[in-house]
């Protein structure tokens, strides 16, 4: 049986036997509805549990992939809200800094107008380089009209007066430094004295005479007389007043109206008025 | 009778995966052709008249899932079952490269010739970018085919059937 020619070539034979039988249903036009194609009916029912597995599974893929895209838009959405409401704040800080900054220009305006003098207004762009002095720096310069010897003024007081100009730059030496002066007097009881700067912070009223009525809590404006101030604006308030141990003169020290820490913008005061009949405080 | 039910599963496992992977891998591409390196493996290596049913058999419920014309992929899965049965027959050993190439031409002949006979040649001169993707997944399943084979080769062993050429 072995060596028959039908075993021998039984794969051709059986291969060639199942085509013809293939090109029969194929040409018999027999449609899977078809009796004869029963075992494709009953493939498709054994293999429908599997299909449905994987149907399930791949939906359940998809619906992760699908969860993961909206999370990832959701993210990006998250990223562009928080950046926008970043932006927004910053708006809202910048706003408000101009709205600050405003006022601030609108009182040192009130203040030009009051005081009746040339002046404008000067950002503060910088501090003493090393701290050792007590100094300013402008962003305005010579080229807007300021220079050496002029009064630097706030809405709260007297803040110093120009050493230094460059074009576009100012050093303003404040009234807390040693090496400034000028001519004060006591509003109530009209003490005049020298207020100067000391080394070691704050300011004091020196060459009070002994004799003269002076107390805490007065108010200290600038008498004009030094030809750089105009009068009576507000240098500060007594803090204390010492009378005892020798000397001619009092020890009065002041608290200064201006907290220059905090100063933005002052004005300058190019040209000072003849006269500044009222004292103005603040 | 072990080489029956274990072509029978595997067959409907194929079946399954390329039935299944198309709804969530839209590269149908790239899904090999496992029925047909599953009757070229039985062509390299299981010579004799049951081989040849199961190729038909795989042909004939693969046409439970594709296509409109019954016998089709029947005759096409069984030709290539033939045509890797002639190629061991003349050959004195067959590796991995020669079951690879003949994957290729395999999944060339059942993509290309199953067109050919339900759409017409003209159908398969018209339609060359369908012809670039015929190649295309012929080539993966050669790429693929090494692998499947080693899987087989070890369900053989786990199922005690032989691993290289065999006359049933």
């Amino acid at each position: 049986m072995k060596g028959s020619f039908l075993w021998r070539n039984r794969v051709i034979l059986t291969g060639g036997a199942l085509i013809v039988f293939s090109l029969y249903l194929m040409t018999a036009g027999v449609g899977h509805g078809d009796r004869i194609a029963a075992p494709t009916r009953g493939i498709l029912e054994v293999l429908r549990p599997v299909q449905s597995a994987a149907a399930s599974f791949s939906e359940g893929v998809r619906s992760v992939y699908r969860d993961y895209i909206n999370l990832v838009h959701v993210r990006q959405e998250n990223e562009r809200l928080v950046a926008e409401l970043a932006r927004v704040r910053a708006d809202r800080a910048r706003m408000a800094e101009l709205e600050e900054e405003n006022r601030h220009l609108s009182e040192l305006l009130e203040l030009r107008e009051a005081l009746g003098v040339d002046a404008i207004a000067a950002n503060v762009i910088g501090s003493d380089a090393t701290g050792l002095s007590h100094t300013l720096i402008l962003g305005q310069g010579t080229a807007s009209g300021l220079g050496p010897g002029m009064a630097v003024l706030s809405n709260e007081g007297v803040v110093g007066r120009i050493i230094a100009a460059s074009p576009h730059a100012s050093r303003v030496l404040l009234i807390d430094d040693h090496n400034s002066a000028l001519d004060g007097f006591d509003q109530r009881s009209r003490a005049r004295g020298i207020v100067a700067g000391m080394v070691d912070d704050g300011i004091i009223m020196k060459y009070v005479d002994r004799s003269q009525d002076i107390k805490p809590h007065d108010t200290i404006v600038t008498s004009g007389l030094d030809g750089i101030f105009p009068r009576g604006l507000l240098v500060g308030t007594v803090s204390s007043v010492h009378r005892e141990g020798p000397g001619l003169f009092l020890n009065v020290q002041l608290a200064p109206a201006v907290n220059f820490r905090q100063l933005e913008q002052v004005l300058v005061v190019r040209q000072q008025a003849p006269q500044v009949t009222a004292d103005r405080k603040g | 009778m072990r080489l029956s039910i274990l072509f029978a599963l595997l067959a409907l496992l194929a079946l399954a995966i390329e039935t299944a992977v198309p709804y969530w891998f839209p590269l149908r591409v790239l899904v090999p052709n496992l029925i047909v390196i599953l009757a070229v493996d039985l062509g390299l290596r299981h010579h004799g008249a049951l081989p040849a049913l199961l190729a038909f058999l795989m042909g004939y419920a693969t046409d439970a899932f594709a296509g409109t014309t019954l016998g089709l992929n029947a005759m096409l899965v069984t030709i290539v079952y033939l045509v890797a049965y002639a190629i061991s027959s003349r050959l004195m050993v067959t590796t991995a490269f020669v079951g690879a190439v003949t994957v290729f031409f395999g999944v060339m002949l059942t993509t290309v010739g199953g067109m050919a006979l339900s759409s017409g040649w003209a159908a398969v001169s018209a339609s060359g970018p369908m012809v670039t993707r015929f190649a295309e997944q012929a080539a993966v399943s050669a790429v693929a085919s090494p692998l499947i084979f080693a899987l087989l080769g070890a369900l053989k062993r786990l199922t005690g059937l032989p691993v290289g050429s065999t006359r049933e």
